[in-house]
């Protein structure tokens, strides 16, 4: 499991965790983000039961285990959250913020003490230390009740399946060349995003955003104008297609 | 039969199903014994030597009925232990794991209190499965033996059919019967539970 650091500034630091080689091959490859402040550190989409162990080892070579006050689930999918009964047992006083939409369909994956905050669908906002984090609406893309994170401060927007690429677990951390990286993304919003209207809401809302970094939970984070790029392709794209690839 | 080694959670809801089986056929005894007291009542003086055999039939239906009920709901919350322990075991496994991942992290002992606290509840599990198996055990083999009466109780049945009259005589032998097939059903799934009792008892 590969750690990167990505932003860090004196009140909090964002972590980026991914490319995990050890992971089993028929699994999706997926990029787990922390954000550590003063006291507290927000873990976000965790990700699946097979990759726990390795994602635990890699948390807690950043910060005690007492630390991870907070998760963050986007959405219900396995590939997100279904490792929650392991940190159920391992963050005992953890709290959970996840859709209010999937709270009695995540609580399958096993919740005996982790303390569910249900995000209302309009998003609210997470301090810790300080430090805001928002919680911006991105429903159905690509789940119905959905939401992605915003750091205003770092100008990080942790955008979930928006932006996804499947790659191969030794891809680079940033896109490079994005008329090629398009590419790779084109198939998967196509058939995963099921509503043009939610889409341009969605784009219409986060242009107005100051983001210097978007970062997916799979594939490559765009920076800088790559971040501009991404909206104007994602916004002509037209998505809800049975695209095959 | 599953693989122990990995599955005694599905065998224990293996025998739980089992035994639920062995309820629905205890219910059908009970039917029969109030069958033969109204045919007993109908053959008159001709059944004299059959009626107390009805209410020996009708007690082994209690027992049965109320012993596999007991069996069944323990066999349940059996199983509901086993797929905790399940869990517990897998819990263990993933740390085990990241203490040899991250045995050089400097936060790796802030794991240390949630381990323990994961071990010991694995401990108990083990030590309420275990206790769990044993009385299940225990009232699988005081069920089967007083299924034992059930033969005798038939063999019984048949010779006061005999003693009916020609009217009663079949209706009484049924009754027997009855008696004797469901004793034996339900024998076969105990039988079979005891078995897959006592290769979890080994595991």
């Amino acid at each position: 499991m590969k750690t990167q650091k990505l932003f860090e500034c004196p009140s909090h630091t964002w972590i980026m965790f991914g490319r995990d080689d050890e992971k089993p091959e028929a699994i999706i490859d997926t990029n787990q983000y922390m954000v550590v402040t003063k006291n507290n550190s927000l873990l976000m989409d965790p990700g699946g039961i097979e990759l726990f162990s390795a994602m635990l080892a890699a948390v807690i070579k950043q910060v005690p285990a007492n630390k991870i006050t907070h998760l963050f689930a986007s959405h219900q999918d396995p590939d997100i959250i279904s490792s929650l009964g392991l940190w159920d047992q391992a963050l005992p006083s953890a709290t959970l913020h996840s859709p209010w939409l999937w709270e009695s369909f995540i609580r399958h994956f096993g919740m005996n003490n982790i303390n569910y905050a249900a995000i209302p669908d309009e998003g609210n906002i997470l301090k810790l230390d300080g430090v805001a984090l928002e919680f911006i609406p991105a429903h159905y893309l690509h789940s119905s009740g959905n939401f992605n994170v915003y750091d205003p401060e770092a100008k990080i927007l942790m955008s979930g399946d928006i932006g996804a690429a499947m790659e191969a677990v030794d891809a680079p951390l940033f896109v490079e060349d994005f008329d090629e990286h398009a590419k790779k993304m084109r198939m998967f919003h196509q058939r995963w995003m099921p509503s043009n209207e939610a889409k341009n809401d969605w784009v219409r809302r986060v242009r107005k955003l100051d983001i210097e970094m978007m970062c997916p939970q799979h594939g490559r984070i765009f920076k800088g104008d790559d971040v501009k790029r991404f909206l104007d392709w994602f916004e002509s794209l037209e998505v809800g297609v049975l695209n095959k690839g | 039969m599953t693989d122990l080694s990995q599955n005694y959670f599905v065998s224990v809801a293996e025998i739980a199903a089992k035994l639920d089986q062995a309820t629905t056929i205890a219910q059908k005894l009970s039917l029969t014994a109030s069958n033969a007291r109204a045919v007993a009542l109908r053959a008159g003086e001709r059944a004299a030597g059959f009626r107390p055999l009805t209410d020996f039939i009708d007690r082994l239906a209690e027992i049965t009925i109320g012993s596999s009920k007991k069996i069944n709901q323990m066999a349940a919350v059996l199983s509901q232990t086993s797929a905790e322990k399940v869990r517990a075991d897998g819990a263990i496994l993933h740390f085990n794991s990241v203490y040899k991942i991250a045995h050089e992290s400097p936060y790796i002992h802030s794991l240390d209190e949630v381990y323990e606290r994961c071990k010991s509840e694995q401990d108990r599990l083990e030590k309420t499965y275990r206790r769990q198996i044993e009385q299940l055990s225990e009232e699988l083999a005081t069920l089967s033996s007083e299924l034992r009466n059930a033969v005798i109780l038939a063999t019984l049945s048949r010779v006061e059919a005999s003693q009916a009259g020609a009217q009663y005589q079949d209706a009484l032998i049924n009754v027997a019967d009855n008696v004797e097939g469901a004793a034996g059903k339900i024998k076969n799934h105990i039988k079979y539970s005891q078995q897959m009792v006592s290769t979890l008892e080994e595991y």
